[in-house]
């Protein structure tokens, strides 16, 4: 067992990062607004952590680089894209629907070609020699797995707060929850910021993680991903896209593996082998069209509470009990 | 003078390959008011069944390694058909990644999602049908004429490329055509119907999904069509050929206004021009004009260049 | 739709059976992409378990592009790599043990290459050639080096590659030796260049450095750069960058850039009317431009670092298994894929005649192989190779071609010049 996850360590931390992502996406969606800036401010973030680690910290060649430092890389990475955001934000946030998406898109594009011509950021090479804070890639769960449940857990209680409701109220119909007293504006660009900063420190971890960081971390590809784990997740549930996360990021590599797996037959396993982004694509069309609400809806977990509930009350203990 | 004037081509030139590939995808839009992320997708295909069609073998890579037609078309024969296959390869992609969606009345952003999906399916199928190699077609579609024209004197040439003058005609031409259908034919009163309310169009008779249909086929025939006049001007160079420009092209419908099919044509030629114009010396941030651009244009007139304002409705 | 789809499925079927149909006469040689033995043998031993160094073959990883917008450069890699297993098992593989190499593709990514090595280390290759990119290569070859398994890159060029670890070397020479060369030849060919106009591709590792060498040496030799263009690889029209250039009248243009876009910008200088001479860096060493720029290609002076013109016993053995299976001179990166499975074979068997490596755990026959690989000294498809002390590849034979085009205008050859 300890084997497998070992050879797989690598594509297990970065399903937990998309699955963060996937949140940093989903955050200003609560309130309505389709942003695909995600990918921007994750790559400014893993800069942040590139340009730090390896030009501002004195970190020996060889030596671990400590976790305080990268701490340090996170609150400047949050700092830097909450400003951002807001500067960008107020604007944009102007926008609607699919023009916002577009609006962000270009914001994305422009960063990326920002990136490639300064020399801070190293050009079309990038930066590379990131130090490492740990000693195998595994170990990065111990990041990757806090920064998703503490946002998890943010998410989760926002959505029940006072500004969580706000959101909604936004969500279901700007024009009433302005007439409600709840200020659009102010609202929109707090999420959106939200949603920045979760990216930007997702980013400085990835940096550490890949190794290297360059323009190609944060481009329209990424942000049509990032938008794909979301919707196909299930958008109306922060659920949806950490599930979307790590199911999307998985599947090319569990098709990989399945090729691997003896038995079939020869045209069976070199197709899957060959072919398996085909099948990544007809997979992601069966799934829009199967489940147009996302595989997570507020609908399946209730039926999922449900289930529970119906059930004698020494068995959902046991349950409990078992759960980490 | 010269350096202005050919700035000016140069942009038209650039900027009419931008128009022809953003006519279909405005298309789609403005009867669904969808994405269609295939575009790209249905752009490139065009391009290698013009080529399969004029009967040129494939390449050392792939499934169908070396394999050809055994009858070949002329190019622009080959074209025609082959627009039409990429037309009809269009309607299919309706059927199986867009009106399911429709039927249950999902999100119009899931259509984003199901037609990247198609994306990645046609391209990596054709990574593995015949390998990423550049293809050019064997004749030219500019026949026996120069392969440049010049708009200046001996002294001071104003250059541009014959096959570039070619796309442009092709582009006004498509744009004239396209006016005429949507302002003055019965297909075309009914497809202005479904893009102001499809309801009500199909509450008085329109079949909207035989319309949305055709406008696939249409949308689907000149993406196929750009791809045949794009990859005769620069060749096939792989898979990713027409996803290249999808991003490009959503920047020029943006500018032209989303679903505005004049705009779509306006909005490549001044993202052309904008481009063509950034001096040399900065030309390592044109892109980032392009999209600068578009940022500013979408906060001022989201509506677009040519767009008239929409009346919020509450 | 039923009546559209039926005769379009139709017309489909007709076509994919006219294709299958002709390839019996379009295909005299079985020109499949994967070398059939190659693949049989690799999905074979794949599913058995895992390779006891014992008789049985020994796994070679290979990881490299062969999907995503790299896949031009990764499919001649992939090439390259699975000719080599074939050709040194019919040489005997290793003193009498065969090798297996294991494709594994990264796609054009750092996190998929990532993804790529961790597959093929668990798989208990000995070694690993790969990956495509530079930037790949700065993010996979970090977890081989801490993994303790030797990695050679077959096309990483940027600068600081070796110095990623001590496991970590390369086949493929930062080009800084070639670029003066192609220019003196040109000067060679008209004595009266002044002016030089120079283009490169901004987002692609590789010509940024090379520029920046192109740039140097015309400057030593007092030539005037009368304009640096930048483009991207994934652009297609020049037309703006050439006639910013031609506007200087310059005499000698200098292109770095890739297959599809530097072949698209020779020809558009051409059809624009640039009449001097152009120079191509080594990303055009390579038959994929022919398509794109056609007649045109003409007289295009090209960096190599990979000659088919080179005399020796393996380049023609190589050239010879290659040509017979796709027709055409084999490429270069095709070269360096191959170059590196081989700079494996000839280590591992040296190292085999000193202590037997059927008797050694995997992970000491990794360690023992990579110290015995940057020892070694090789005859190669490129030359005669060796490593120093940093684990730099040193090449001795650069060269520098001129293109041909036969009167077809689609084929061509590299007419290599002294």
């Amino acid at each position: 067992m300890s084997d497998f996850f070992h050879a797989h360590s690598s594509v297990i931390v970065s399903m937990v990062f998309a699955a963060v992502l996937g949140l940093s996406l989903y955050l200003p969606l609560m309130a309505g607004q389709l942003s695909l800036a995600s990918p921007g401010f994750y790559a400014l973030g893993g800069y942040v952590a590139a340009v730090f680690s390896t030009k501002i910290f004195n970190v020996a060649s060889g030596a671990h680089f400590p976790i305080p430092y990268l701490l340090i890389e996170m609150i400047v990475a949050a700092v830097l894209c909450g400003a951002l955001a807001i500067i960008v934000g107020i604007p944009a946030l102007r926008l609607r629907g699919i023009y916002l998406a577009l609006a962000t898109v270009a914001f994305v594009e422009i960063l990326r070609v920002v990136s490639l011509n300064l020399k801070i950021t190293g050009g079309a090479v990038g930066i590379f020699k990131i130090p490492q804070p740990f000693r195998s890639t595994l170990q990065y769960l111990w990041i990757a797995l806090p920064l998703l449940i503490l946002a998890m857990a943010f998410v989760y209680r926002l959505e029940k707060s006072r500004i969580g409701r706000a959101f909604t109220a936004i969500r279901e119909d700007e024009l009433a929850a302005d007439a409600m007293g709840i200020a659009p504006t102010y609202h929109k660009v707090l999420a959106f910021t939200m949603g920045a900063i979760l990216a930007g420190i997702v980013g400085t971890v990835s940096a550490h993680f890949l190794n290297t960081w360059n323009t190609r971390q944060g481009d329209f590809n990424a942000s049509i991903t990032v938008l794909a784990i979301v919707l196909i997740g299930g958008s109306r549930t922060f659920l949806g896209p950490v599930l979307g996360g790590l199911v999307l990021t998985a599947l090319p590599e569990i098709l990989r593996s399945v090729a691997d797996i003896g038995g079939l037959p020869h045209w069976l396993a070199q197709f899957l082998k060959d072919g398996r982004l085909i099948i990544f694509g007809l997979l992601l069309v069966l799934c829009t069209v199967f489940f147009p609400q996302g595989i997570i809806t507020p609908e399946f977990l209730g039926r999922v509470r449900r289930l529970f509930s119906r059930r004698p009350r020494a068995t959902t203990a046991d349950e409990a009990r078992a759960a980490p | 003078m010269a350096h202005f004037i050919q700035s000016l081509l140069n942009g038209l030139s650039i900027g009419s390959v931008y128009a022809i590939f953003a006519l279909g995808y405005t298309l789609v839009f403005s009867i669904l008011g969808i994405i269609n992320f295939a575009h790209g997708a249905i752009f490139t295909i065009g391009a290698y069944f013009t080529y399969v069609l004029t009967g040129a073998a494939f390449g050392f890579n792939g499934v169908l390694a070396n394999r050809s037609l055994p009858f070949g078309l002329t190019l622009v024969i080959a074209m025609i058909v082959g627009s039409l296959l990429a037309g009809f390869l269009s309607v299919i992609i309706e059927r199986l990644a867009f009106r399911p969606l429709r039927r249950r009345g999902a999100d119009r952003l899931l259509s984003l999602v199901s037609s990247l999906g198609v994306a990645i399916v046609a391209v990596n199928l054709i990574q593995y049908l015949v390998g990423a190699e550049i293809y050019t077609y064997k004749g030219k579609i500019t026949g026996n004429l120069p392969s440049a024209v010049n708009f200046g004197s001996e002294n001071t040439p104003i250059p541009i490329r014959t096959v570039q003058i070619v796309i442009f005609g092709v582009s006004c031409l498509i744009l004239v055509l396209l006016t005429f259908m949507i302002n003055y034919t019965k297909i075309g009163k009914a497809l202005r119907a479904v893009s102001e309310d499809a309801t009500t169009a199909s509450l008085l008779g329109i079949n909207t999904d035989r319309l949305i249909m055709f406008t696939f086929f249409l949308s689907g025939f000149l993406g196929g069509m750009a791809g045949t006049l794009v990859g005769s001007s620069v060749s096939i160079a792989g898979p990713y050929f027409g996803i290249a420009f999808g991003l490009k092209g959503l920047a020029v419908i943006v500018l032209g206004g989303l679903g505005d099919i004049p705009g779509a044509v306006v909005g490549g030629l001044v993202l052309g021009l904008a481009e063509a114009f950034v001096p040399s010396d900065y030309s390592a941030y044109k892109d980032a004009v392009a999209f600068g651009l578009l940022f500013v244009v979408l906060l001022l007139r989201p509506q677009g260049i040519l767009g008239r304002v929409q009346v919020q409705k509450v | 739709m039923k009546r559209l789809a039926i005769p379009f499925l139709v017309i489909l079927a007709l076509v994919l059976a006219a294709c299958g149909s002709s390839s019996s006469t379009a295909t005299p040689a079985p020109a499949v992409t994967k070398a059939p033995a190659a693949t049989t043998a690799a999905s074979a031993a794949s599913g058995s378990a895992p390779v006891a160094l014992s008789g049985q073959p020994i796994p070679i990883g290979l990881a490299i592009a062969t999907t995503s917008n790299v896949a031009l450069l990764g499919e001649e890699e992939k090439n390259g790599g699975l000719l080599a297993e074939k050709f040194f098992n019919d040489r005997g593989g290793v003193n009498g043990r065969p090798i297996k190499v294991i494709l594994q593709d990264t796609a054009g990514d750092e996190q998929g290459a990532i993804n790529a090595f961790q597959s093929l280390i668990s798989a208990k290759v000995v070694g690993i050639v790969g990956p495509t990119l530079s930037q790949q290569a700065f993010a996979a070859d970090p977890t081989a080096n801490s993994a303790k398994v030797p990695v050679i890159g077959p096309s990483n060029t940027a600068k600081g590659i070796p110095q990623i670890g001590e496991y970590v070397t390369r086949v493929s020479a930062p080009i800084a030796v070639v670029a003066p060369n192609a220019i003196k030849q040109a000067l060679k060919i008209n004595p009266n260049i002044k002016k030089v106009a120079v283009f490169y591709a901004q987002n692609d590792a590789f010509s940024v450095s090379e520029t920046d060498t192109f740039q140097t040496t015309a400057k030593s030799l007092n030539l005037e750069v009368t304009t640096v263009q930048k483009f991207q690889t994934t652009d297609t029209d020049f037309q703006t960058q050439v006639t910013n250039a031609l506007a200087t009248k310059p005499d000698l243009a200098i292109v770095s850039g890739l297959a599809a876009d530097g072949g698209n910008l020779v020809k558009q200088l051409r059809e624009l009317g640039f009449k001097g001479i152009i120079i191509g860096g080594n990303g055009l060493n390579t038959a994929n431009i022919f398509p794109v720029c056609k007649a045109q290609c003409d007289g295009l002076l090209v960096a190599q670092a990979y000659s088919p013109a080179l005399k020796s016993d393996i380049n023609d053995g190589f050239k010879k298994v290659y040509t017979d299976q796709f027709k055409k001179d084999p490429p270069q990166f095709a070269a360096q894929t191959f170059t590196g499975i081989q700079v494996f074979v000839e280590a591992l068997k040296s190292l085999d005649n000193k202590t037997k490596i059927a008797n050694m755990s995997i992970e000491d026959l990794r360690v023992a192989l990579n110290k015995e690989v940057t020892a070694g000294k090789y005859d190669t498809p490129l030359g005669k190779i060796s490593f120093d002390k940093d684990r730099e590849l040193v090449q001795n034979d650069f060269y520098v071609a001129q293109i041909k085009m036969n009167p077809d205008g689609a084929t061509g050859t590299f007419v290599f010049l002294s």
